[in-house]
């Protein structure tokens, strides 16, 4: 009975969580679709999340994707070879890992660096009574500070999930050089014959889901901070446990959507 | 008949502090580009002014913890001025600098920017109106 009654607990308040997430989801969604949110300091800390999101971490995630795309590259080429299935690597190359595998590992790399840092920028604000301060100056919190966020996660991840694409044809030109003795006509012509553009527009409105929920969560996490300083890690710890289930609630969802 | 801008409350006091990820020209600057959807140029034209007036340009790429008592007070104030037609309310200022014996440096501050706004109120504790002087008489 008390196991029972300990895993009803644990439901409700898994469901009272997403109910929360969503509600806070249409009350964000409103805000972006309306005119009156962009006003001057909204744009700025637009342009300011995207130069610390997208344009600080170029280096590193250059050098990041080239590793990963060279690796994964190489070992799916080697596998195939291995396996006589040389004919399918244009298929497995666009169908698995610039559609899925890129966006996975893009947003892992941003949740680490970015969705970290926001939860514990939002649980600082609030523990410092900081967005106390900016509703007294009659600011709206989610004009203020979720909008742009959002907006920026969004762009962040389509756009550098789209580099990360890149850096993996790339490599994939050279190593099927190396390994398949390929041309760079003959590459191409398979990797555009093996193209589906519905695939990429999923993968492409995956991004930008992820963008989404990768910022929504830290940020709603983030303001559930109290005056106590301890807190803080509370939250931020919390906060990063649901936002790795909503990655992986959105995966499951793509792959979904790609059987129906 | 009403008028068509009332004035508005603007708050400073502990209990309002400066954010702390941004300068002190961007906690100033934040009010009218918000309010007012002023360009970065103009406000910031603006709040070095307002710096100028009150002796502290070199404080306008300083954030929060890099600020003295003062210096933090003077940053609250110019921001609260930055609503239009500011009606200032000063919470219990000497929480903000406790170390001050009277209200010398805060006059001084209200004059700098007395153009500013509107109206100015002080809420203290009646235990402390020595503190204030002719002010309290």
């Amino acid at each position: 009975m008390h196991g029972l009654e300990s895993t009803g607990k644990v439901i409700i308040s898994v469901v009272d969580n997403l109910h929360d997430t969503l509600i806070f989801s249409g009350k964000v969604v409103r805000r972006l679709l309306h005119p009156a949110a962009y006003n001057r300091a909204t744009r700025n800390v637009l342009v300011n999340q995207i130069y610390f999101t997208s344009v600080q971490i170029l280096p590193v995630f250059l050098a990041l994707s080239v590793v990963f795309a060279s690796l994964l590259v190489g070992i799916v080429f080697q596998s195939l070879k291995t396996l006589g299935l040389a004919e399918y690597f244009g298929h497995v190359l666009m169908g698995l890992i610039v559609t899925e595998l890129s966006p996975l590992l893009t947003v892992l790399l941003i949740t680490l660096r970015s969705s970290s840092a926001i939860n514990a920028e939002i649980a600082v604000m609030k523990s410092n009574r900081e967005l106390t301060a900016l509703e007294m100056f009659r600011i709206d919190l989610v004009d203020y500070l979720v909008v742009p966020r959002i907006i920026n996660g969004m762009l962040s991840m389509v756009l550098l999930s789209s580099l990360f694409s890149i850096v993996l044809m790339a490599s994939g030109l050279l190593l099927s050089a190396l390994i398949f003795d390929m041309s760079v006509d003959v590459y191409t012509n398979i990797l555009l014959n093996s193209t589906s553009f519905s695939a990429i527009f999923i993968a492409l409105v995956k991004c930008a889901v992820y963008g989404f929920f990768v910022t929504l969560i830290p940020i709603r996490f983030g303001l559930r901070a109290t005056r106590e300083l301890t807190s803080i890690p509370i939250t931020v710890s919390r906060g990063m446990v649901n936002v790795f289930a909503a990655i992986l609630i959105i995966e499951v969802l793509s792959l979904l959507t790609r059987l129906f | 008949m009403t008028d068509a801008h009332p004035e508005q409350t603007a708050p400073v006091g502990a209990d309002v502090p400066l954010i702390s990820n941004q300068n002190v020209m961007m906690n100033i600057s934040l009010i009218k580009e918000y309010h007012e959807n002023w360009t970065k140029a103009q406000t910031q034209a603006f709040v070095s002014a307002g710096l100028e007036r009150l002796g502290l340009s070199h404080i306008a790429n300083r954030r929060n913890p890099a600020l003295t008592a003062e210096e933090r007070f003077c940053a609250m104030l110019l921001r609260a001025a930055m609503i239009r037609n500011a009606l200032i309310v000063i919470d219990r200022p000497f929480q903000i600098f406790p170390h001050l014996q009277d209200a010398t440096f805060l006059l001084g501050a209200l004059d700098g920017i007395s153009d500013l706004f509107m109206r100015c109120f002080i809420l203290d504790y009646c235990w402390m109106k020595d503190k204030y002087g002719a002010l309290c008489r």
